[in-house]
């Protein structure tokens, strides 16, 4: 008796829960059925288009397109460079969040700039500029292996040659030892601004409707409190009395481990991105810098493994190398082939969160040595923002 | 309501949340819609532009005129004469707001004269009087201001024949002198009047009148569509590449006479080019014999001259602004010499 009592409880419970949303269910009914605030809106519509993909073949430019303003949007006309230009469009017709492909046949030529202007029925332009009019990556063998070749050389190689600054740090003294952590830190700061600012960037360009900022944030707080969840479950697991400790030695590899990966997917996503939309040229000095910029990536992973006391099988390195290094051929395959902003914002999101987490264990890990409070310390956090910055200008 | 609300099912089927609605979005206006300018083969002459031009046609009946009709209609207006057995001819204009579609599928909230811009092409005779009842339809101040001569009171300028909503006004002058002239709003702000289409050719013969031919108006216009300071549509008589999809019949051996006047915004300078041909230059139209013999002439804001010209040949034949800005941009025709 009681308990079906108590069910009969439960199930009320759960009506009652639901009442507000019936309540709310009804009165979007109301408003549809009468919308009080049409009157408001006589006014001329909000016409805004997001220009998601530009694809370049010869002799034609393909746009996909998204309405990302609040009201519907004609596209009437396409004009290249200051003409009307011929084109195909599925149905010119766009709702809100709607999107659309444009085809225009077009002599477009290598290496200048292009103006692409959509007419709409009401006369508004929305123009989409492209600053170096360059093929865009096809999805061929071929390409897909510059790609993956271009991933291995500035993620996966130079953070695998990192990881053999391990016998070096195991010769270091203690106070050598607290200065490649702090420059670990200075390093993993670095890369949260880098991937701080990348991601508001992608915000920007991402469609208005979608806030790319906000798909940004939560991502980065998503990643952050899994990586928060997960590091305690591992804590706990080698703790005493329930309390988790702080991550050490091969958990704490790791974690910055993955996220110097997820980084390093962000960055390969610019990368690829940038070389599919002709922004920057693939030269030497970009992949050199990259290169040398992330080999010390591989160093930030092995400062906690450097006692001597802990011996990770060999795989472990090979693991290490792979979550960190790896990403970047995939992200440079996405971005050079499909990605809208959006899914980059999400991307370095996700790299901000996961750093802001890393960069908290090994703060708490290097803590706990003292190893930061020293000179050495500070020198060290400052020398890896330092290193960074000037690798980083190499690629730049 | 229904739209809203099938919009509102639209957002939603774009969101994912509602597959059915997706369906909906997929209907309505839909397919691919061809090039524009129809150009292979026989009609049209742009096939060898590539894909230059505008894609699909304007809707001449929802507009309320055609192409042609700008071309080649004149308001001579309603005849009599006065005791002294001067010709007295009476025109009839209203200002009206409406929504021209200048591009196909481009609408621009046109201000016009009788429904249409240009406003409809004023014809007399030198010497004749002249009586325009103006009525302002409008909720704006306008005139109409004639190039001519003519008393001050009948200038159609603010303080001088300006007609407010709902009043009526009758410009009142004897036309003179003759040539290719024009009429257009002269309220404030003038940028705007102009620009949004209150403009019109206003024609006078020469007493003697002139040799037969067949006569073009001809008005070189733009619109900024998008209001920022720049055209997105240049024209001749309004819609963007109008007599490049349907190039304009003529034929050859005959006398063309076209009265070219240019009421561009914006841009200081419109020009008119024809191809493989040369036109006698009426300079205003106001001699009877020509003042030079080109093939390029190039025009200021309400410059305005007549040219004539034969053709020898018959097939397409370009005629375009020399400015390949406004060509690509819709000031774009062909003749069809038969």
């Amino acid at each position: 008796m009681a308990v079906r009592a108590q069910q009969r409880g439960g199930l009320s419970t759960a009506l009652i829960a639901l009442l507000p949303a019936a309540i709310i269910v009804v009165l979007v009914g109301l408003f549809l059925a009468f919308n009080p605030i049409a009157s408001l809106r006589e006014v001329p519509p909000v016409e805004a288009v997001a220009f998601e993909q530009t694809v370049l073949t010869p002799n034609r430019i393909e746009l996909r397109i998204r309405n990302d303003g609040p009201d519907e949007v004609t596209i009437a006309q396409v004009l290249v460079n200051d003409a009307y230009w011929a084109h195909t469009i599925g149905d010119p017709t766009l709702g809100r969040l709607e999107t659309t492909t444009v085809a225009i046949p077009y002599p477009w030529d290598d290496g200048l700039p292009l103006s692409i202007a959509l007419l709409t029925s009401t006369g508004v332009t929305i123009t989409h500029d492209v600053e170096v009019a360059a093929l865009t990556p096809r999805t061929d063998a071929r390409t897909i292996g510059i790609y993956v070749l271009l991933g291995l050389y500035i993620g996966v190689i130079p953070v695998a040659v990192g990881l053999f600054w391990l016998p070096a740090l195991r010769r270091a003294s203690d106070r050598w030892l607290g200065f490649f952590l702090a420059f670990t830190l200075g390093l993993l700061a670095f890369l949260l601004i880098d991937a701080f600012a990348e991601g508001l960037e992608f915000a920007a360009q991402t469609a208005a409707v979608l806030d790319g900022l906000l798909l940004f944030a939560i991502s980065a707080l998503a990643a952050a409190m899994a990586l928060v969840a997960l590091g305690d479950r591992l804590g706990r697991e080698t703790g005493s009395a329930g309390q988790p400790r702080a991550l050490t030695g091969l958990a704490l590899a790791y974690f910055i481990a993955a996220g110097i990966g997820l980084h390093n997917l962000g960055e390969g996503l610019a990368v690829g991105a940038a070389l599919a939309a002709g922004e920057v040229a693939l030269g030497t000095f970009l992949v050199l810098g990259f290169a040398i910029h992330n080999t010390t990536e591989g160093l930030a992973i092995v400062a906690p493994i450097r006692s001597k006391a802990a011996r990770p099988a060999l795989w472990h390195f090979v693991a290490l190398g792979a979550l960190a290094g790896a990403p970047t051929i995939a992200g440079a395959l996405a971005g050079g082939f499909t990605l809208s902003p959006a899914w980059s914002a999400v991307a370095f999101g996700i790299a901000t969160g996961t750093i802001a987490q890393v960069i908290w264990a090994v703060g708490r890990s290097a803590g706990r040595d003292g190893a930061l409070r020293s000179s050495f310390g500070l020198l060290g956090f400052l020398g890896g923002l330092l290193f960074m910055y000037a690798t980083g200008l190499l690629a730049g | 309501m229904r739209v809203a609300r099938r919009r509102f099912l639209r957002g939603l089927g774009a969101a994912g949340l509602a597959g059915g609605a997706g369906a909906l979005a997929s209907q309505g206006r839909s397919g691919a819609r061809a090039a524009a300018v129809p150009g292979h083969g026989g009609h049209g002459g742009m096939g060898a532009h590539g894909g230059l031009g505008a894609v699909g046609t304007v809707d001449h009946a929802r507009n309320g005129f055609t192409p042609r009709q700008l071309l080649t209609e004149f308001d001579t207006g309603a005849i009599s004469k006065d005791a002294s057995g001067r010709t007295v001819r009476e025109y009839e204009l209203f200002a009206v707001n409406k929504e021209i579609e200048v591009a196909p599928g481009v609408f621009f909230p046109a201000w016009t004269y009788n429904n249409r811009v240009p406003g409809p092409s004023i014809r007399a005779t030198e010497g004749d009087r002249v009586r325009v009842h103006f009525t302002n339809g409008t909720g704006h101040l306008h005139t109409i201001h004639f190039h001519g001569i003519h008393p001050a009171g009948m200038d159609g300028v603010p303080g001088a024949g300006e007609v407010g909503p709902g009043e009526t006004f009758i410009y009142d002058f004897i036309a003179e002198p003759f040539g290719t002239h024009l009429y257009h709003c002269h309220s404030a702000p003038l940028l705007d009047h102009i620009h949004r289409g209150l403009y019109g050719a206003f024609i006078v013969d020469p007493k003697g009148g002139r040799p037969d031919a067949n006569e073009m108006i001809m008005v070189m216009n733009a619109f900024d569509t998008n209001f920022d300071g720049e055209n997105e549509v240049y024209a001749l008589n309004t819609i963007a590449f109008a007599y490049a999809q349907e190039p304009i019949a003529i034929e050859r051996g005959r006398l063309q006479r076209a009265h070219v006047i240019n009421i561009t915004e914006f841009d200081p300078l419109n020009s008119i080019h024809l191809h493989a041909n040369f036109f006698h230059v009426y300079r205003t139209g106001t001699k009877l014999v020509p003042d030079d013999f080109t093939d390029v002439i190039s025009m200021i804001q309400a410059e305005r001259h007549m040219i004539e010209f034969t053709y020898q040949h018959t097939g397409q034949f370009m005629f375009h602004a020399h400015q390949t800005e406004f060509v690509e941009l819709g000031w774009m025709s062909f003749f069809e010499v038969s």
